[in-house]
């Protein structure tokens, strides 16, 4: 009832790139992007063959969505993959104020999931690797299985060496996050 | 009514007291905490102007207790009601953390209680909000009653209409029984807890350190307990996916999921398929391509992705409509069936067959898990889970074999014999006993010990076996699987098979229950 009107309609959304730019555009058909204090037009097309194009700044740039995560995605544009999420006023507020909440640094260790034999690494200490990067193959059930990390963060430190056997919970490498 | 009249004005008046009381204040507080207010989700939760509130005006029952004071404030600390989520009706209740930190006394429960019987009634979904200090301590037993009935409600519910549970701030000691007890667990990163004892007590107890997020957060209940199904970053992509949810499922255990026009027109043939799967057998590959390459564009919808990766399960649709699908990961763990995916599995098999939803199963899996670890903690127990919940499952239900169906796993994993419809396999599929090296080393155990390179012999026996024994042509011309197909028709073949499955009925025996072995 009183205080709980949809305000779906023109909801404002805030884009970041991976390297913290920040454009504005309001959902779903007025396509202006705001740029700092700038309003830049930008148009949308879809070609007979399904390839989509955007023209900004009369320049047009081919794009395609590789891989869509909740709100992360991964747009190709003129052939080079850039990571971007969609936030909203909000979201992106708090992801500032979660990001001034940060714990401290912490070890993450990287345990082996089951029995096996290391059969290659890499990555090699002070490597800094993303969440999500494989770091390691661990050979077990007679397959080749790629360790992942779960965190970003730099290698501190790797246990073992390429053909050592690993019990299950054997911590393999410790990052830090 | 004269609008300009006593009674007009004592009306508005109410109203009035009941926004101050809802005033802004109470919505920077929880934006502060990087929370939205318990209004602000449910406005994002349902189509425009849909959101119908119930008892709005109730207060809670003892204001004055002399232990304690409680806050007197209309609608107590929850707000309940019904809308439409793309034109459907759901019922929902939203805890509202900023009266009283949302704990939980009688009226509150009564609330909830009285938004899950109407959700039974009617056979609409139900959504539960929940941010809330936990139970209100002046109110004693009352408190401890409330949740009781709202546990047994979840309980009588289940089954029969979809319920969801978003955590959206804290939940501790009684109030997380609630959400474990509906059918699928959201959480948000960072600003949400699930813990039955929170870390003031581990530290008194066991003199153990943990943070709130160590103890219950997203993260841990993603990855390691398995409890919270999806985590997000943020709570408004996490409304987002319960909505997204939502459109797989029925209102209710009597309906049929929604059809929905998804207007890809996608080739049948798919030769991409055909590349996936790679020659040399131990050579890993994600499965969540083939998944994605099979149903309709972009609508492939994981449930539990961080929790026993090495089972894939999720919704998707196949030209409109939804489908559930269990798949072996072979990327990570070889795709083996352990304690936790055996979990994952069943229990999802299971929602889908309470609701509807027919079933589909890409089966590539080298066996169980060997080892002390998994024996100890009982895989022949958990292991079973599976088996019972696909042998028990009466919606349609169809497999194909990627590559490997060894042992046990074969059998477990959807086959003919325990009541799959059809049974696909591609050519690269491998159905026996056991792994080649292994069957070997049984078989010709003496010539191996006897050999002078009993390596080099193992290696030719195997490459023996593989070709006559481990492949798919065996169990076809034996009939244990419909048909061996190319991979790139997969998409074809699996539309017309879900088709002719469509009037599938099983006639049961009357019983209270099985006994799945828990």
């Amino acid at each position: 009832m009183i205080f709980s009107k949809s305000k779906n309609s023109k909801q404002k959304f805030i884009s970041c790139t991976g390297n913290n730019k920040k454009y504005e555009f309001i959902n779903p058909k007025k396509l202006y992007i705001k740029q700092g204090k700038e309003n830049i037009p930008i148009e949308i097309i879809t070609d007979k063959q399904g390839f989509v194009y955007i023209i900004w700044k009369k320049k047009k740039y081919l794009v395609n969505i590789i891989e869509k995560n909740q709100n992360k995605y991964e747009v190709l544009v003129n052939g080079v993959s850039y990571p971007i999420s969609v936030e909203t006023p909000f979201s992106y507020k708090r992801r500032k104020y979660l990001a001034n909440n940060k714990e401290e640094s912490k070890i993450e260790r990287i345990q082996a999931p089951m029995p096996g034999k290391i059969v290659e690494f890499f990555v090699e200490e002070d490597q800094i690797i993303k969440e999500g990067e494989a770091v390691l193959i661990l050979e077990a059930m007679k397959m080749q299985n790629e360790i992942i990390s779960n965190v970003s963060g730099k290698i501190n430190k790797i246990n073992f060496k390429p053909d050592d056997i690993v019990m299950k919970d054997d911590i393999l490498i410790e990052v830090e996050k | 009514m004269d609008i300009n009249g006593k009674i007009y004005k004592d009306f508005l008046s109410r109203i009035e007291r009941f926004k101050v009381q809802n005033g802004p204040e109470k919505i920077k507080k929880q934006h502060a905490k990087g929370k939205l207010h318990a209004r602000e989700r449910i406005a994002l939760l349902f189509d425009e102007d849909s959101f119908e509130e119930l008892d709005a005006f109730v207060t809670s029952a003892m204001p004055d207790t002399g232990f304690g004071k409680i806050d007197e404030a209309f609608g107590d600390g929850v707000v309940i009601g019904h809308g439409r989520i793309n034109g459907r009706i759901v019922y929902v209740y939203s805890q509202n953390f900023t009266v009283m930190g949302g704990s939980l006394g009688a009226v509150h429960a009564k609330k909830i209680i009285k938004v899950q019987d109407l959700a039974l009634r009617v056979g609409a979904p139900i959504i539960g909000i929940n941010d809330s200090g936990g139970a209100r301590i002046q109110e004693g037993v009352a408190s401890l009653s409330g949740y009781t009935s709202i546990f047994h409600r979840n309980i009588q519910s289940s089954g029969i209409i979809p319920q969801i549970s978003m955590i959206l701030g804290p939940a501790a000691g009684g109030a997380v029984y609630s959400p474990a007890l509906t059918d699928f667990v959201f959480m948000v990163k960072k600003t949400s807890f699930m813990f039955l004892t929170g870390p003031d007590v581990v530290k008194e107890v066991l003199n153990e350190d943990v943070s709130f997020d160590e103890l219950g957060g997203a993260e841990v209940h993603a990855r390691k307990s398995g409890v919270a199904n999806f985590i997000y970053e943020d709570e408004e992509n996490a409304i987002l996916g319960v909505k997204k949810l939502l459109s797989f499922f029925p209102s209710n255990n009597m309906a049929n999921p929604p059809y929905i026009d998804t207007k890809t027109e996608q080739e049948k043939n798919i030769d991409k398929l055909r590349a996936i799967v790679p020659d040399d057998p131990n050579k890993p590959y994600d499965v969540k391509k083939v998944i994605k390459l099979i149903i309709d564009q972009g609508s492939f919808f994981e449930v539990s992705e961080l929790f026993a990766p090495n089972i894939v399960v999720g919704f998707g649709r196949l030209q409109g409509k939804a489908i559930g699908i269990v798949a072996n990961q072979p990327k990570v763990l070889a795709g083996v069936i352990d304690i936790n995916s055996s979990i994952k599995a069943a229990r999802f098999i299971r929602f889908c067959d309470s609701f509807n939803i027919p079933l589909l199963t890409l089966e590539d899996v080298p066996g169980f898990l060997p080892g002390l670890d998994q024996e100890y903690n009982g895989i022949i127990k958990h292991g079973a889970k599976l088996l019972f919940a696909y042998s028990e499952a009466t919606v349609p239900k169809i497999t194909v074999i990627l590559r490997k169906a060894y042992g046990g796993a074969f059998c477990v994993m959807n086959s003919k014999n325990i009541g799959g419809d059809y049974s696909f396999a591609w050519p690269t599929a491998e159905i026996a006993v056991m792994g080649p090296e292994g069957a070997v080393s049984i078989l010709y155990k003496k010539e191996l010990q006897e050999a002078e390179d009993s390596k080099k012999l193992q290696k030719e026996l195997a490459a023996k076996y593989r070709s006559e024994i481990a492949n798919p042509y065996i169990a076809d011309e034996k009939g244990y699987i419909d048909e061996v197909i190319d991979p790139a028709e997969t998409r074809k073949k699996l539309i017309t098979a879900f088709e002719t499955l469509e009037n599938k009925y099983v006639d049961q025996p009357s019983r209270k229950h099985g006994n799945i072995p828990l």
